[in-house]
């Protein structure tokens, strides 16, 4: 059993005046990886974006309860978000490249971070990010091509690899593969089974198929709520909830 | 009387509206067919046949008709005895007969005179006549033609559309027309000017005062008065004050506009922007008359009394006090357009970046403005050509005479500034004075058109770059 790497517990989430997650206990354990799923609107991308405080952005949200990494409060007002980003690294539903090039999407973390401080430290930073990424072979020759010129499927593995280019412990993927084809989806989850040998994963995806493939453990959100969650095989072989069995074999959601 | 029948046309029009659309209505019906339109199509066609050939016969019926009836008349004058040598004179007794005709010309009136005006009476009656007849002759014809087609059931969804591409076709047709207008009278009144003044001269040459263009006849140009025209109309000057007061303008309208728009569209909260975008939109509504004396009256004499303090020699009209005015005109254009174009920039490239630790400073210094730099550039280049076009501000705040000075205390001129000073009160048409304000629109359009050139290829480079 590997060790719990982030722990919320009674997390409730307002936008407004609308409570978004309700009581939200979940364990996130190191080095694996655990699917989010569950109806659109049920609160899974409001979780992860909870663990890297990326919720601060949206002015009239509110977060109570805890929410705990190696025992330090993310929550806490006091805590720094900038080094707790470094930590936390994120990969969005649409690849979002900034408008530079591939090398300066990459390096623009470890710049901000003050990592890679002579240009050959950063072009090393730069190339382990791109091979972790499964990119640096297609991309290693045209690295001062704009990010946006490169294919859909090559722009999320940019992403990936600019998130993990300042060398963080988790990262947070909220559909990462919903924009992409089946080809660039496939080669995306083989880069998250090769990525959860160094990183605690977290994964938001709408695809059944896609949490039984990348994932050990699943939790399944509904209206707010965890409604249940355990290794990945007992979810989608064995739920416990008939809810989650409806939600699974498709007859809602 | 073209009002009269312009209105006739159109309540005729608006009613056969109504009769083909109610028509196709009863026919579909009554005869149980299958309208190949909406029924209102057919009234819009009616309406279109009824009053497009009338109103082009009546435009282009009223463009010929004084230039036909003025050139009938003065054969007939001729014929009846009047003399006259050019062109000039004949335009004068034919405006004589016309006065006679309208009764308010008081002079003597010979008998060519009446001869004359009689014959004037009788060809506008004449042409008012079949003006009408013709109309009323194109209305039916058209109405008869667009009528069979409606009971043909023909496809009128379909002609409407015809139609009506060509009538925005003809409205572009106009404007791009009236641009070339412009330009060609600017190009051939400017000829006239560099027939007398060399181009070179008036390019490079370094003193502007054309006021010593009082010759009036370029053809008897004698060689002392060449000698003296030929260093009065030197460009150099006005292009130097005009690059040097919107550098000024520039210097405080980019800084403050641009980092009010980042604040605006990052910062500001949404009580805040409501209440301050307004406010500093109002800047822009400010005529630029009430500029120009704020700057004369205020600015300017502020400055002098403290370049008097500090020892310096300040002029009352200076440089420096138009230009920071006008900076400040221009404030709103470069904060609105840049407000507009930095919140445009999709939140996700935002979140990307802050997803990496990046504060938001950070964020917006180094993704936000790259990304919206084609804008911003948009605008900043917009506050320039405002910043060169505008005249009331210079004209009242930084003075009238050409000095070539980079002294921003002194008094300069700009030269849409010039071209208001050459042009108010009497001026000969044939002067070269005159027609310098045309040499100098037309200098200033093509400066500002390569401005926008370049501009758009650095848009256009940037853009390839960041999107």
């Amino acid at each position: 059993m590997s060790n719990i790497k982030i722990k919320s517990k009674n997390l409730n989430v307002y936008y407004g005046d609308k409570q978004a997650l309700f009581d939200v206990n979940l364990d996130l354990n190191e080095k694996e990886v655990t699917a989010l799923i569950g109806p659109s609107g049920c609160g899974k991308s409001t979780f992860i974006r909870c663990i890297n405080r990326m919720n601060d952005v949206i002015d009239i949200c509110k977060v109570t309860g805890n929410i705990e990494m190696d025992g330090m409060n993310i929550n806490d007002k006091d805590l720094d978000v900038v080094s707790l980003r470094e930590r936390v690294g994120m990969v969005f539903q649409k690849p979002n490249p900034f408008p530079k090039s591939i090398y300066d999407n990459i390096s623009y973390g470890p710049k901000i971070h003050g990592k890679g401080e002579t240009k050959s430290e950063l072009d090393q930073i730069v190339e382990n990010s791109l091979k972790k990424s499964a990119l640096w072979e297609e991309v290693k020759d045209r690295l001062d091509e704009p990010g946006t010129s490169l294919s859909g499927g090559q722009q999320q593995r940019l992403c990936i690899a600019r998130a993990i280019s300042v060398n963080p412990e988790v990262i947070l993927m909220d559909e990462p593969c919903s924009a992409l084809d089946p080809i660039a989806t496939a080669k995306i989850e083989e880069l998250i089974d090769e990525l959860k040998k160094t990183y605690t994963i977290v994964i938001v995806t709408h695809s059944m198929a896609q949490a039984v493939r990348v994932s050990q453990k699943t939790g399944f959100f509904h209206l707010g709520k965890l409604i249940e969650v355990g290794k990945t095989e007992k979810i989608f072989k064995n739920p416990d909830n008939k809810m989650t069995q409806d939600y699974i074999t498709g007859r809602f959601g | 009387m073209n009002i009269v029948l312009i209105f006739l046309i159109t309540i005729f029009s608006v009613s056969l509206f109504f009769y083909g659309k109610s028509k196709t209505k009863t026919i579909s019906i009554k005869d149980n067919i299958k309208l190949n339109a909406l029924p209102k199509f057919y009234g819009y066609y009616l309406v279109l046949w009824c009053s497009i050939p009338a109103l082009v016969f009546l435009l282009v019926w009223s463009l010929f008709e004084p230039v036909i009836i003025k050139s009938i008349i003065i054969e007939t004058a001729a014929n009846q005895g009047a003399i006259f040598s050019d062109k000039n004179e004949a335009n004068l007794i034919y405006e004589k007969i016309k006065a006679i005709h309208l009764g308010t010309y008081f002079g003597d009136i010979d008998s060519i005179l009446k001869e004359s005006a009689l014959a004037y009476a009788k060809f506008i009656n004449l042409f008012t006549n079949s003006k009408v007849v013709l109309i009323f002759g194109i209305i039916i014809a058209s109405v008869i033609y667009s009528l069979k087609k409606i009971k043909n059931n023909n496809k009128a969804r379909d002609d409407v559309e015809v139609i009506l591409k060509g009538l925005l076709f003809v409205s572009s047709l106009i404007a791009i027309l009236t641009t070339l207008g412009i330009i060609f009278s600017l190009l051939f009144e400017s000829i006239k000017f560099f027939s007398v003044i060399n181009i070179f001269d008036y390019l490079f040459g370094t003193n502007w005062s054309p006021q010593r263009a009082f010759v009036r006849d370029a053809s008897s140009i004698t060689a002392a008065e060449f000698e003296e025209l030929k260093d009065a109309f030197g460009f150099i000057p006005l292009i130097a004050g005009t690059s040097f007061i919107a550098f000024i303008a520039m210097l405080v309208a980019v800084p403050i506009g641009l980092f009010s728009g980042i604040y605006m569209a990052e910062y500001a909260s949404i009580k805040v922007r409501r209440i301050s975008k307004p406010i500093i939109e109002i800047l822009a509504g400010i005529p630029t008359v009430v500029y120009g004396f704020f700057a004369a009256l205020t600015v300017g004499p502020f400055f002098r009394q403290v370049g008097e303090n500090l020892g310096l020699t300040v002029s009352s009209e200076s440089a420096l006090a138009a230009g920071l005015i006008m900076g400040i005109m221009i404030i709103p254009y470069v904060s609105s357009l840049s407000d507009d174009v930095i919140n445009s920039v999709p939140q996700s490239l935002r979140d990307g970046s802050y997803a990496v630790g990046a504060t938001k400073s950070e964020t917006i210094k180094q993704v936000v403005i790259p990304a919206a730099l084609p804008g911003i550039i948009g605008s900043v280049l917009l506050a320039v050509s405002r910043a060169i076009g505008e005249t009331m501000i210079v004209v009242m705040a930084a003075g009238l005479a050409a000095n070539l000075t980079i002294n921003p205390l002194e008094s300069t001129t700009t030269i849409t500034t010039q071209i208001v000073m050459i042009l108010v009160g009497d001026q000969e048409f044939d002067s070269p004075k005159t027609q310098s304000a045309f040499a100098l629109g037309l200098t200033l359009f093509v400066a500002t058109l390569i401005l926008n050139y370049i501009a758009q290829r650095a848009v256009k480079k940037y853009r390839e770059k960041y999107d």
